[in-house]
């Protein structure tokens, strides 16, 4: 079935728009940049074939990554280098509310004494590369989620509608994940030798 | 509890960090941002936290975004114009 010329044109300029977004997200869960290549192209023909259901065409981007997302679960999850961490994404989104306030409450004052210490320029020095390492260690729920959002820059509503769950959870996993990545860089930090781990074991 | 100073008409560190990452990410609404910065003026350890949340956000800003090789992108343009 032809589709009117204008819709091409829009759907070939908003993709383009999206395409370092959409192979970095891609690229983050398959963990290979091939496959990355091929989800991408894929979502993209998806996406052609879907661009009669798009009624808001301001909800582009979370319509886009929604399709990129079912792509990913569909035919290269199986094949991720991570395939079994889906499973414990979803049983630990029913408590991350209380986990996240007790990590941050009772576990944390170590990291800001330390990040508050002359070290601190050492450590920005190696956050950049150490800090997206450890976001793609992060389990796939909070990993796509924290880079949706602090990445990419969707909304939670965004986000909600690309992952396809409520916004309260995008809220929940967003605490988490973030709490994760900071326990890594402490952990990293203590590993480093930078300071004599406490707090945190 | 790891905060200090409270006011009375504060809100707890509780509710500040339970509020941090949707307030960092711009997802609360005028009162509650009220509420929270508040509690910030009075509460060393949470704007702390404050602070190295925002940096790490920063930093995930900045560097987790990835560049499509020049390659995969003109075979992704190929494709998308040919569709």
């Amino acid at each position: 079935m032809e589709k009117p010329g204008d819709d091409k044109a829009y759907f070939s300029r908003s993709v383009d728009e999206n395409l370092d977004a959409l192979y970095g997200v891609a690229l983050r869960l398959t963990g290979r940049p091939a496959d990355a290549e091929d989800l991408v192209a894929e979502t993209a023909a998806k996406a052609w074939a879907a661009i009669g259901s798009l009624e808001d065409r301001t909800r582009f981007r979370p319509w886009l990554f929604r399709i990129l997302r079912n792509c990913y679960i569909s035919d290269y999850r199986k094949r991720s280098v991570r395939p079994n961490e889906a499973v414990y994404d979803e049983l630990a989104d029913g408590n991350a509310d209380e986990d996240v306030c007790s990590m941050l409450m009772n576990e944390s004052d170590d990291f800001l004494n330390w990040w508050s210490n002359p070290e601190r320029e050492f450590f920005n020095s190696m956050l950049g590369d150490r800090l997206v390492a450890a976001m793609d260690e992060l389990p796939e729920a909070y990993r796509i989620t924290v880079l949706l959002v602090n990445v990419e820059g969707l909304t939670y509503d965004e986000a909600a509608e690309a992952l396809g769950v409520p916004p309260g959870t995008v809220r929940s996993r967003m605490k988490r994940g973030r709490t994760m990545l900071q326990k890594a860089l402490w952990a990293e930090a203590i590993e480093a030798g930078l300071v004599i781990g406490q707090g945190t074991q | 509890m790891t905060g200090q100073d409270h006011k009375h008409d504060d809100i707890g560190c509780l509710d500040a960090i339970e509020a941090l990452y949707a307030y960092l990410d711009g997802e609360l609404d005028g009162m509650s941002i009220e509420h929270v910065e508040k509690h910030m003026e009075h509460c060393r350890s949470c704007y702390s936290r404050r602070d190295v949340e925002r940096a790490l956000t920063e930093h995930l800003r900045r560097t987790g975004k990835a560049k499509v090789p020049a390659s995969t992108q003109a075979r992704l343009k190929k494709l998308i114009d040919n569709l």
